[in-house]
């Protein structure tokens, strides 16, 4: 989180239906917090749950995970695979004492690009509620 | 369990030509101590054991072979491994034939029914271990702990281990031969435990868990005693991605830890020997009970069961729930 309180959200989007949503949104001029730091890659299937983890250690207040809705993969079900995954790594991370509010998984298609902006104000109000997520950051040690 | 007719059946297999070796228990050198046996032959399991201190999962073991490549012109060793297997054991097998990791025609399993072990470091605090080696007996209500020559009955509650409170498959799934009539499978215990941390507050459990875990050492024995932690290329021993640095601090304690627990989702059979390595007594077992609850509650899931199922993380169903999503 930077000094002037604003959380760092780290953002995995799938190629084919969440990253052109957030063009869309972009093309048509919509307004949503600017926190948003996208990351982009080819289906959601593909998010290691660990890199969730590892943005969490390397300075993310919050991170979102949004791909196609179910059915609608570009890889058939590379969606479902994820669903699977990282419901059971938001159960973890709860149980483990992570903030619910910090991470979130969304479905946003490429024509959605009112609900992608609703997501990310969601995503940005709830990392600033749960505030500066410093227990867990990866500490910088200078040889 | 009659122990002439574990030996002898363990001395039949073991002399079977196409069985390669047998993984059985033997007595340690001393006080409770039970050790891992390897019979090549006959001779080798005239010394096994099957008793309440058995508590060691030898499913491990089919895993933690070294494959090295064959020098040329030299054929390699097809023959079987026979291991015997408590009821949780067996659900460690059955796992590991659903991942692929063995293959069905690869083992020979010896299924022991299990009434329940015994919590060894319970067992040591409560009645201290003896230089001579001491004995431990099922009796029909408790123990039975032979010490110096002495017999000291226990109730079963006062020192059966956490995992077989819990237990709900005593009896091996899977086997080949089994050495007795199967126990009757007893009222699993409320997992209490798992219940009071969900009970409590986010930042609660954040304390409890950075207490925990800030005494990990990061000796990943709970990695290494896993018979289903297997991958030949573990990501924590990578270097590059280096995906948990190796710097012991309370940041990649924690991430070690998700990471080590994630990975065993859904295919943890809750055998408890993680936490029963653990040199820091990190409480293991409430992870994973945790997450093996989850995925029974939420997706109707249970690891190591049947062989042909298909595996957890690789499979998925349309109607997954989805609560948790925007």
């Amino acid at each position: 989180m930077s000094a002037n309180n604003e959380p760092n959200i780290v953002a995995f989007l799938c190629n084919w239906c969440s990253y052109a949503g957030a063009d869309l949104a972009g093309t048509s001029r919509m307004q949503y917090p600017s926190n948003i730091n996208v990351i982009r890659v080819m289906c959601t299937g593909r998010v290691n749950p660990l890199y969730v983890v590892n943005a969490l250690q390397q300075g993310a207040d919050g991170v979102l995970v949004s791909g196609c809705h179910p059915g609608d993969c570009h890889y058939m079900e590379g969606n479902y695979f994820a669903r699977r995954r990282l419901g059971m790594l938001k159960d973890l991370l709860e149980y483990v004492g992570v903030d619910p509010r910090r991470f979130h998984m969304s479905w946003v298609s490429a024509s959605e690009g009112h609900k992608w902006k609703e997501v990310v104000e969601k995503t940005v109000e709830d990392a600033r509620e749960a505030g500066p997520f410093e227990g867990f950051r990866r500490r910088q040690i200078d040889w | 369990m009659d122990l002439d007719k574990l030996r002898e059946t363990a001395a039949e297999v073991a002399a079977r030509d196409d069985v390669k070796y047998l993984i059985g228990w033997e007595k340690g050198s001393y006080g409770y101590r039970v050790a891992p046996a390897f019979a090549e032959d006959a001779d080798g399991t005239a010394d096994m054991i099957f008793s309440p201190l058995c508590t060691a999962n030898l499913a491990t073991y089919l895993t933690l072979v070294e494959k090295l490549p064959l020098p040329r012109g030299q054929e390699p060793d097809n023959r079987k491994v026979a291991l015997m297997v408590k009821g949780c054991d067996s659900r460690a097998v059955a796992q590991l034939l659903v991942e692929k990791g063995i293959h069905r025609d690869e083992v020979v399993v010896i299924g022991c029914p299990c009434p329940g072990m015994v919590d060894p470091a319970l067992l040591s605090e409560k009645y201290p271990e003896t230089e001579e080696i001491a004995e431990l007996k099922w009796s029909d209500d408790g123990f039975i702990i032979v010490r110096n020559g002495e017999e000291t009955a226990v109730p079963r509650e006062e020192l059966l281990a956490e995992k077989c409170r819990l237990c709900r498959y005593p009896n091996p799934v899977v086997s080949d031969i089994m050495l007795d009539e199967p126990v009757e499978s007893w009222e699993p215990a409320e997992d209490e435990e798992v219940t009071e941390i969900e009970g409590k507050e986010v930042e609660g459990r954040w304390d409890y868990w950075q207490q925990e875990f800030s005494n990990c050492i990061r000796c990943y024995s709970c990695r290494n005693v896993c018979p289903l932690c297997y991958c030949q290329d573990c990501i924590l021993d990578r270097i590059n991605p280096s995906w948990v640095f190796r710097s012991v601090n309370f940041s990649e304690n924690t991430a070690f830890n998700i990471a080590r627990a994630f990975h065993l989702a859904g295919r943890c059979i809750e055998c408890g020997e993680c936490e029963r390595v653990c040199p820091a007594n990190i409480p293991l077992g409430k992870i994973n009970r945790k997450l093996a609850r989850e995925v029974r509650d939420k997706y109707g899931f249970e690891p190591g069961l049947d062989p042909e199922s298909e595996p957890f993380q690789a499979s998925y169903k349309p109607d997954d729930p989805e609560d948790f999503i925007l």
